[in-house]
């Protein structure tokens, strides 16, 4: 099959450029959804009625439930011209459209991950055992010490392998960033392409980005759980 | 900045949900030949041939970490490109629904033959001892007693991945085949950009009804093949 | 009375370890052959090769007229054999997503082709032999251990086998649930089946065995009929095993 090598090295490259625009989208959005997703986990723990499990809980289905391409389109479509009658009846002098594409993206793969991470959350904190809780209140912590110190680090360990599949596939999320014009790594492949529609190249470069930088993400994921689950028993012969 | 229409919102929905079938269509067919292939991959991981058993496993490594609308695209650019060159057929202008299963059928596949091979090793061996110990043949205890067992603890997860399908599935619009979401963004560049609101709305809540009523579905389903493992 | 089953030379190692280490056992019609022995002596390996659960490293078969390389055989060799036993297991496997008369039917029909209104005659005969026709309908996970068991020997018993093997069937059971099931397995002795059964109940043993085989470490270290073996034991290793095994006051057969 015929294949344009020198193409394929060349936007090896240019995919590779583009690396660190994907990673942000990946970062970012995680670190800024976590305290997010934490208090809707707790909140949702919670036993009883309260004012904020039913919209928290909407929130939530709504997230899962919907295509992350449809909640792109959605965002895209209405925050800028949302954003800009705000800064107009606020009377700021901004301009909503200069600025840089990626802002949206952030707001959109946040609002996603905190709802799928406020699940992995939930569950994770569900599987602890109840004793634990009760042994540190009688032991003199509070309820937010005892979730600090003991409970939060032991939900932790069993999220791992949970947030690690979030992850990866966060970073396969934010391939659609293109639909909002961001030069992530798909964009710049797609662009290369259309110049020589030299298409299989292109997508075979980009195609092998993921598969690297998701191999990555597993590794380090894989260290961060042994560290942590330290404690745990390991099968001695 | 134009008021929300409710009454768009109410209109648009019987021009978009004829396209339903397409969604629909690419789901069904993808679960078809995606469950086909999970399986013979599944059988793979069941360690008869090492060689197999890697490929197998390399395969399903290789899907997790790929994008699907990367995946798209390398089957829409690349089949084509590969039938022409080396089997010298051109499927250029075979409907984009044929592109659109393909790509998912080969996303579809990883994570179903890990569901099938957890669930196949879920159950305890025992039952497969037991029954050729009274006279069944290794293929008649697989498929009268272990199967079977098997198919109620996958359920679950197999449910999880055909919800996912069907999210995924919303990115065939990108190569212009015309599903609800293809539907959509046409009535949207139709509109001028006008209305884009409502539309997508209308999209969400069609999703969720599908989405919400395949979990449904799923946990039925599995609660009556369960029947036999409540206590008395 | 005819010789039905033979092995012979049985060895069988687990990556490096030894299991089995040159084992014959022969069982006439009629006879009811139980297995003692430490933990770690071979003895269920021995019967789940008797079955081809395991395969032997080596070994040679004589069931009847057919003769059978235990480490060469074929399939269909394997599924010959298997039309003539019927195992037990010790945690019964009953299949759970069917009713205790369908685990029954199950080889009767699935596996002989049987039509299934016989199937369910000999089914529900078997289950009455058992004490559980009225349990029929039930699923494994509504019946205590002791019926499971049960249930396990009527579907052993279903399809007629010349051989049916038991591996340690009373040993996970809770001991008010023992009793049952050793009652049933003496009225099968009673009426003459031929058994091979691998157990720790030595007061069981003696009552029910024609023939009394002890292994320890791979290999048969005495044989003999019960009276023999318990009142009279020969070799060092029998008395060492009976002695922590039995109760210290002179034994009545």
């Amino acid at each position: 099959m015929e294949i344009n090598y020198k193409f394929l090295i060349d936007t090896f490259y240019i995919v590779l450029a583009a690396v660190p625009t994907t990673l942000k989208l990946t970062i970012i959005p995680l670190l800024a959804a976590a305290p997010f997703a934490l208090a809707i986990a707790l909140i949702r723990l919670q036993k009883g009625k309260s004012l904020w499990k039913m919209p928290v809980s909407a929130y939530v289905t709504f997230v899962r439930g919907t295509p992350i391409v449809l909640q792109i389109l959605m965002i895209y479509s209405l925050l800028p011209s949302l954003l800009n009658a705000l800064t107009k009846a606020w009377s700021f002098d901004i301009n909503v459209f200069d600025w840089d594409p990626i802002f949206y993206a952030y707001i959109v793969f946040t609002l996603n991950i905190i709802a799928l991470l406020s699940e992995v959350l939930r569950s994770a904190f569900g599987s602890v055992e109840k004793g634990q809780l009760e042994a540190a209140e009688c032991a003199g912590l509070t309820k937010v010490q005892a979730y600090i110190h003991i409970l939060l680090p032991q939900a932790m360990v069993v999220a791992m392998p949970n947030i690690c599949n979030l992850t990866v596939n966060l970073i396969k999320g934010t391939s659609l960033a293109f639909l909002m014009t961001v030069k992530d790594m798909t964009a710049v492949a797609k662009v290369s392409a259309s110049y020589g529609y030299n298409y299989i190249e292109a997508y075979l470069d980009v195609f092998v980005g993921y598969i690297i930088i998701c191999s990555i993400a597993q590794v380090l994921f894989h260290f961060a759980e042994a560290h942590m689950g330290r404690y745990r028993l390991s099968k001695q012969k | 900045m134009r008021p929300f229409s409710l009454q768009f919102l109410v209109d648009v929905f019987p021009i978009l949900l004829p396209f339903l079938s397409a969604t629909l269509a690419v789901v069904v067919g993808t679960i078809f030949f995606g469950s086909i292939a999970g399986g013979l991959l599944a059988w793979a991981k069941a360690g008869s041939y090492k060689l197999l058993e890697r490929l197998a496993q390399a395969y399903t490594y290789i899907i997790r970490c790929t994008p699907p609308i990367v995946l798209l695209f390398i089957v829409f650019y690349g089949l084509p490109k590969f039938c022409l060159e080396v089997l010298d057929t051109n499927i250029n202008d075979y409907d984009k629904l044929f592109f659109v299963i393909i790509s998912f059928t080969f996303l579809f596949a990883a994570p179903v033959s890990e569901v099938m091979r957890s669930a196949y090793e879920a159950i305890d061996h025992g039952q497969y001892e037991a029954a050729v110990s009274i006279g069944l043949s290794p293929w008649q205890a697989f498929f009268h007693i272990v199967l079977p067992q098997a198919t109620v603890v996958a359920l679950p997860n197999f449910g999880n991945s055909v919800i996912s399908l069907m999210k995924d599935g919303s990115l065939a619009y990108t190569i212009g085949f015309i599903d609800l979401i293809g539907k959509g963004q046409l009535i949207v560049s139709m509109n001028y950009g006008a209305y884009a609101m409502e539309t997508y709305l209308a999209l969400a809540l069609i999703y969720l009804i599908l989405t919400i009523g395949m979990e449904k579905l799923f946990l039925w389903i599995e609660q009556r093949f369960s029947r036999h493992k409540q206590a008395a | 009375m005819d010789k039905m089953l033979k092995v012979k030379n049985i060895y069988k190692k687990y990556k490096q370890e030894e299991v089995l280490k040159g084992v014959d056992i022969t069982v006439e019609k009629g006879d009811v052959v139980v297995v003692l022995g430490p933990s770690g002596s071979g003895k269920t390996t021995l019967l789940r090769c008797m079955n081809f659960l395991e395969r032997a490293d080596q070994g040679e078969m004589e069931f009847d007229t057919i003769s059978i390389d235990m480490h060469k055989v074929s399939s269909k060799e394997i599924g010959k054999i298997r039309q003539k036993t019927a195992f037990v297991f010790q945690n019964y496997n009953l299949f759970q997503n069917k009713t205790a008369l369908e685990n029954v039917t199950t080889g009767l029909i699935v596996g002989r082709g049987i039509v299934k209104t016989k199937a369910v005659e000999i089914g529900m005969k078997a289950l009455e032999k058992v004490g559980l026709a009225d349990r029929a309908s039930f699923y494994p996970s509504q019946l205590s251990g002791g019926q499971q068991q049960r249930v396990g020997i009527a579907r052993a018993i279903a399809v007629e086998p010349d051989v049916i093997l038991f591996d340690e069937p009373t040993s996970a059971l809770d001991p008010e649930l023992v009793g049952e099931v050793l009652a049933v397995i003496k009225q099968l002795a009673k009426e003459g089946k031929t058994m091979v059964i691998v157990t720790h109940e030595m007061k069981f043993a003696a009552d029910v065995a024609t023939n009394v085989v002890f292994m320890a470490d791979g290999k048969i270290v005495e044989e003999g009929p019960p009276k023999e073996i318990f009142l009279r034991p020969k070799e060092e290793r029998t008395k060492t095993f009976l002695r922590r095994i039995l109760p210290q006051e002179e034994y009545n057969i």
